[in-house]
């Protein structure tokens, strides 16, 4: 584990950045442009401009209400083995979210995203281990406009036994609840155990807070329904040219949010949740691959722990294109400074070109990234027996350990071993293919995807979605176009090793 | 100042204007163009020979990476204090039109980064610019489109959710016969060439410099006047 997070602020620091966010909060204030909020501000000690959409928090009022924010927040699934806390369990990893676009697996190239790749994504997500969560990763451009958010969550839910995180426009915040009711058995039985966790990004930089996703927290706020803000300042063009003034600026609306929140619904659980960025001032291109993010993910943190929140948010975004060098070491660097700074909940995994894209490979790369920051997670796990004092004095200098008990123990412990990365000598890795990460990486889309993926619905629950919601496009698994299982023996030879190793694993 | 600007040469003083729109200097470049018309020069020859051909270069030079976004603001800032100098002055000769552009973002949307950019970017190119902010609906876009005699519409969104409400703005525009006349170009990140094409719009732009070019060659093509 990790003992003393990676830090760039001193305590008297971190104090500095929560006063100016409440300077800003008091003194500055927040447009407000739902009506609702501005009432539910005032009624709690905001001060709401007569006429006007500006609301200015008093520190006194900011600082009673966030200190009612519960230090966990739970994801839950309909199996509650698959549940998950922040920060109990971190890291928790969940799927990227919400690309208009998808790689079309047998082209290559980007392409609108339909329901039936959401199915596709749904069963990966369900199928790789590393992730804990599925953000519905794409939007569907099939889907009816009435039915828009339920037609994805009908894919993610039938597809995917993990907890599934989704956002949603207020017109369909009723069949949202509709469906998790016919699905769960009735509103009691989902209320006992909520399996969709609902995500709004109500804060719009700088300072202003929207009509519909801040309709969407005050909704579930007031049905004690599981769901968190996410704030996204981009230096430079929404927030100030400077990592510290993002820092102040995204502190102020994280606080603006919860605060809402809190005043909705006290104690309601919640994430400081955040994608914070630096514009490309040569272009104004939006970049959340940079080093920058993964800088201030390191400030998000700090920030969090001192007001005893779970934190994290869309840590390992890429701008690259396909999967390349800059698609691993950006979404390798700034997951490594987020872990090491001790972020919580890692929103990464599978997309590409900046949120715009979702890429089976990139998923599939992502998911032994994630491995690897589990590892990185474990740390050097120091004892005295890890010291293994007695192997070194029993095999001696000049001796052998590749032989020894000790090391056939630990063989699949102590090191990771990769699925995507590659160790073969140069000649061996020519014999199998000569294949590169995306490569290795299709191999492995290509086995599950060509699998058979059983429906998480009963044929009557089924039956009852398609009646409740006529019009929806209810997508059904199937391998994407042309793909079947392979004949290709080292490609069983390999998917059956991995099979037999798992269930070892499972064992042991 | 004035008496300095009045003993140089014309082709110095254009040159002085151009420098001070490429550092983004908003009085020299309105001094220069009010010294300009005191020469003679015809409002459509200062707005050509002064104000576009200096934004010519500063467009090259973002479009090579020699300039940064915040210089491009800047320099459209001095272009703009230079327009509103010339704009009355150009209605009044009946110079050729740069154009009108009424732009905003759709009902239910309130990110307007991007489409306040495109806004400044025209601006930086001549064009006059009525921005009608975020949320607005069908009544706002038609009003401001009659109002101000628009050549060109933008519509910006960056959420999926809003951005189908560009096509009840277009029905609206062909229903009220304001279309036709009409550039109508549209923007936003989950936005594409096809989406543009299936409401009807004229054009989908990726960002404010393609916003700006296209914007110059479609009002070109509107004036018969194809630009090289």
């Amino acid at each position: 584990m990790i003992r003393t997070p990676a830090a760039f602020l001193t305590d008297g620091e971190v104090r500095r950045v929560h006063e100016a966010s409440l300077e800003i909060l008091e003194q500055v204030g927040l447009l407000v442009r739902n009506a609702r909020a501005r009432e539910i501000f005032a009624r709690h000690g905001g001060q709401v401009e007569a006429g006007g959409e500006n609301v200015r928090l008093p520190r006194a009022v900011v600082e009673r209400y966030r200190a009612g924010i519960p230090p966990k927040f739970t994801f839950r699934a309909r199996d509650p083995e698959l549940d998950r806390t922040v920060p109990d369990d971190a890291p928790v990893v969940i799927s990227g979210s919400s690309a208009p676009d998808m790689v079309d697996p047998a082209t290559g190239i980007a392409r609108r995203a339909l329901a039936a790749d959401i199915a596709r994504i749904a069963r990966l997500v369900d199928q790789l281990p590393n992730y804990d969560i599925f953000s519905v990763s794409t939007l569907a451009d099939d889907a009816p406009p009435a039915f828009f958010s339920v037609t994805r969550l009908y894919a993610a839910l039938k597809y995917c036994r993990k907890p599934v995180r989704i956002s949603g426009p207020p017109e369909e915040l009723d069949s949202i609840l509709k469906l998790a009711h016919i699905i769960a058995g009735g509103e009691r039985a989902y209320m006992e155990r909520p399996f969709i966790t609902h995500h709004y990004c109500p804060c719009v930089s700088p300072l202003t807070m929207d009509y519909d996703s801040t309709a969407t927290l005050i909704y579930y706020a007031e049905r004690g329904l599981p769901g968190h803000p996410t704030l996204v300042p981009n230096a430079g063009l929404t927030s100030p040219l400077t990592l510290a003034g993002t820092l102040v600026q995204g502190n102020a609306e994280f606080l603006a949010a919860v605060v809402l929140e809190q005043m909705v619904r006290p104690g309601k659980a919640t994430i400081y949740s955040s994608l914070p960025t630096v514009a490309d001032m040569r272009t104004g291109a939006y970049a959340p691959g940079a080093i920058e993010t993964g800088m201030l993910f390191m400030g998000v943190a700090q920030m969090a722990r001192f007001y005893g929140v779970p934190c994290g948010g869309y840590i390992g975004l890429s701008n690259a294109k396909v999967n390349d060098a800059q698609s691993g070491f950006e979404t390798g660097m700034s997951g490594v400074a987020a872990l090491l700074s001790g972020n919580h909940l890692f929103n990464m995994a599978g997309l590409l070109d900046a949120l715009m894209s979702f890429d089976f490979a990139k998923a599939v790369i992502d998911d032994e990234i994630v491995a690897m920051l589990r590892r990185l997670q474990r740390g050097l796990e120091l004892s005295e027996e890890s010291f293994a004092l007695d192997v070194i004095r029993e095999v001696g200098p000049g001796g052998m350990f590749a032989d020894h008990l000790h090391t056939l123990e630990r063989m699949r412990t102590t090191g990771f071993l990769p699925e995507i990365a590659d160790r073969d000598p140069r000649q061996g890795w020519i014999e199998k293919g000569g294949l590169d990460a995306q490569g290795r990486a299709m191999l492995r889309v290509r086995d599950i995807l060509t699998r058979d993926a059983p429906s998480l619905f009963s044929p009557d629950v089924d039956a009852r979605l398609r009646r409740e919601f006529t019009g929806m496009v209810a997508a059904e698994f199937a391998p994407p176009e042309g793909w079947s299982r392979p004949p290709d023996e080292a490609l069983s030879d390999r998917a059956e090793r991995r099979r037999r190793r798992l269930a070892q694993q499972a064992e042991a | 100042m004035s008496s300095d600007l009045a003993a140089l040469p014309l082709e110095e003083l254009l040159e002085q204007i151009q420098d001070n729109l490429y550092g983004g200097n908003v009085e020299p470049v309105v001094a220069g163009v009010h010294e300009l018309l005191r020469r003679g020069l015809t409002p459509y020859d200062a707005l050509t020979q002064g104000l576009i051909a200096g934004m010519d270069v500063v467009g090259e030079d973002f479009r090579t990476g020699k300039l940064f976004v915040p210089q491009v603001l800047m320099a459209a800032k001095a272009m703009k204090g230079g327009m509103e100098v010339l704009r009355p002055l150009l209605a009044e000769t009946g110079a050729p039109r740069i154009g009108t552009l009424v732009i905003g973002t759709v009902k239910g949307d309130i990110h307007d980064i991007g489409k306040n950019l495109v806004g400044m970017m025209m601006e930086g190119a001549g064009f006059q610019v009525v921005n009608l902010g975020i949320n607005t609906d069908v009544e706002k876009f038609l009003h401001a489109v009659r109002e101000h005699a628009a050549d060109i519409l933008g519509m910006s969104a960056l959420l999926t959710t809003t951005m189908p409400y560009m096509r009840v703005v277009i029905q609206a525009l062909k229903e009220s016969g304001l279309r036709e006349k009409l550039i109508v170009l549209v923007g936003g990140a989950p936005l594409n060439a096809d989406f543009a094409k299936s409401i009807g719009a004229d054009a989908y732009c990726r960002d404010a410099a393609k916003a700006v070019e296209t914007a110059k060659r479609l009002m070109a093509e509107k004036n018969g006047t194809p630009r090289a």
